[in-house]
């Protein structure tokens, strides 16, 4: 559900910003994919703030609103044996909790 | 591939999987009401959509021995039961009603011997069997029962009318698909409109007249001679289905989902589609709230078509990026 009016939280990161999906397990619904976890890449853009859909899932009566990203990796990273060429990516959306910093 | 990090029999991406059936094979009514059921239950806010995914994905091993439409189903039953909204037994008795009001009773059919009629002029007779598949055609799944008696549970309790359910139907089959085909016929032959929905695809479309009746953000990607984009929900079928309709058969299968994010090329080349190595293949794995509408590249030989004809060229797996429309010169 689309928080996007809404101001805060203030995004930590921005467009071209390097960043590592977290590598942890997750309990229940999540929508971080596993092969995305640990992989590096940027922020293509910051999409607004939404409600943490793993909270959603279990019906929280206050689900947190989180900032949402799409951000950019090299299939060479995600795959090291990617058959591809080299400057193949794939976009991804990764809630705020699911990103580090590099 | 982490093994251990997966989340369950649905994270599929990167997986190795089978060719894909890239025919759609369409869905039967029982598929469209229990699609329309959890449309209706979604945009009524009875029960959310992570909470639908995340019973569907609580079946463990089941997940990918259920059809599509099974699966889905289900996991709204579970979810109503988990959420108390009926019981059990009230379940169980409304299913039984319903399998009731479903017979029909059996006719006697003539005796197709005695049956002559003409065929191209010449008189034709029928044979025993002549009559045999149509005797013996396919009822409903047994699902079916259960979304019968989940729609006149959700309706005695006022969550939902059937009126919602069968808007939904109607909005699936007749007005959603032609969506996407008119933004997409519009850009090619409008620049300023083209702009506008690259920069904010939602609010070009709102302000075409159309109105969105999803939750979800909408991004357009516009395919270059840099860059070809495709769209994959690796975790379920997420899909910008107010402006395309329902996924076709293929999107949702286990092989398009496990492949995409790991072979596009290979992907795409089943589609019939070769991307040379210096254009740049471009994923979009939808997963969370944005939902994607590819722009194609307006094929040459069209210049001077109108935006009605347009129109017939483009199809819905133009707009997913799993083919391009091809010039007509």
């Amino acid at each position: 559900m689309s928080y996007s009016h809404q101001v805060e939280p203030t995004p930590r990161f921005a467009t071209t910003d390097q960043i590592q999906v977290v590598k942890r397990q997750s309990e229940g619904h999540c929508r971080t994919p596993s092969y995305i976890r640990g992989k590096i890449g940027i922020v293509e853009r910051y999409c607004g703030n939404f409600k943490n859909p793993e909270q959603l899932a279990v019906a929280h009566p206050t689900p947190v609103i989180i900032p949402l990203y799409r951000c950019r990796f090299l299939q060479t990273e995600i795959w090291p044996n990617y058959l591809g060429a080299e400057t193949d990516t794939l976009e991804i959306e990764i809630y705020e909790h699911w990103v580090d910093p590099v | 591939m982490e093994q251990d990090l997966k989340m369950g029999p649905h994270d599929v991406g990167g997986e190795f999987s089978d060719p894909i059936d890239t025919l759609d094979s369409g869905m039967t009514h029982w598929e469209k009401f229990s699609n329309g059921i959890r449309g209706a239950v979604s945009a009524r806010k009875v029960i959310t959509l992570d909470e639908l995914r995340l019973s569907a994905e609580s079946f463990g091993d089941e997940y990918f021995k259920m059809p599509y439409f099974e699966r889905n189903g289900l996991a709204l039953v579970h979810r109503c039961l988990e959420r108390e909204l009926f019981t059990e037994e009230e379940l169980q008795l409304a299913r039984t009603k319903a399998e009731k009001e479903f017979e029909v009773p059996l006719i006697d059919l003539p005796n197709p011997k005695s049956i002559t009629h003409l065929h191209d002029g010449e008189e034709h007779h029928h044979h025993d069997n002549d009559f045999q598949e149509d005797e013996a055609g396919e009822g409903p799944p047994s699902y079916y029962f259960d979304m019968l008696a989940v729609a006149k549970l959700l309706v005695d309790r006022e969550l939902i009318t059937m009126q919602n359910v069968l808007q939904k139907i109607e909005q699936f089959d007749n007005v959603f698909p032609a969506r996407g085909i008119a933004v997409v016929a519009k850009a090619w032959t409008d620049p300023k409109f083209r702009k506008f929905l690259i920069r904010d695809a939602k609010n070009a479309i709102i302000d075409m007249g159309l109105k969105l009746e999803s939750f979800a953000e909408i991004i357009c990607m516009p395919q270059s001679e840099q860059t070809h984009h495709m769209v994959v929900c690796t975790l379920c079928s997420c899909y910008p289905r107010s402006l395309l309709g329902m996924p076709p058969s293929w999107y949702k299968s286990r092989s398009y989902r496990s492949r995409v994010v790991h072979e596009p090329r290979k992907v795409l080349a089943e589609f019939g589609t070769i991307i040379p190595d210096d254009v740049e293949v471009r994923v979009h794995d939808s997963n969370a709230d944005m939902r994607y509408l590819i722009l194609p590249q307006r094929p040459k030989g069209t210049e001077d078509w109108t935006e009605a004809k347009l129109a017939n060229i483009i199809s819905r797996d133009h707009l997913v990026g799993v083919r391009v429309p091809e010039d007509v010169i």
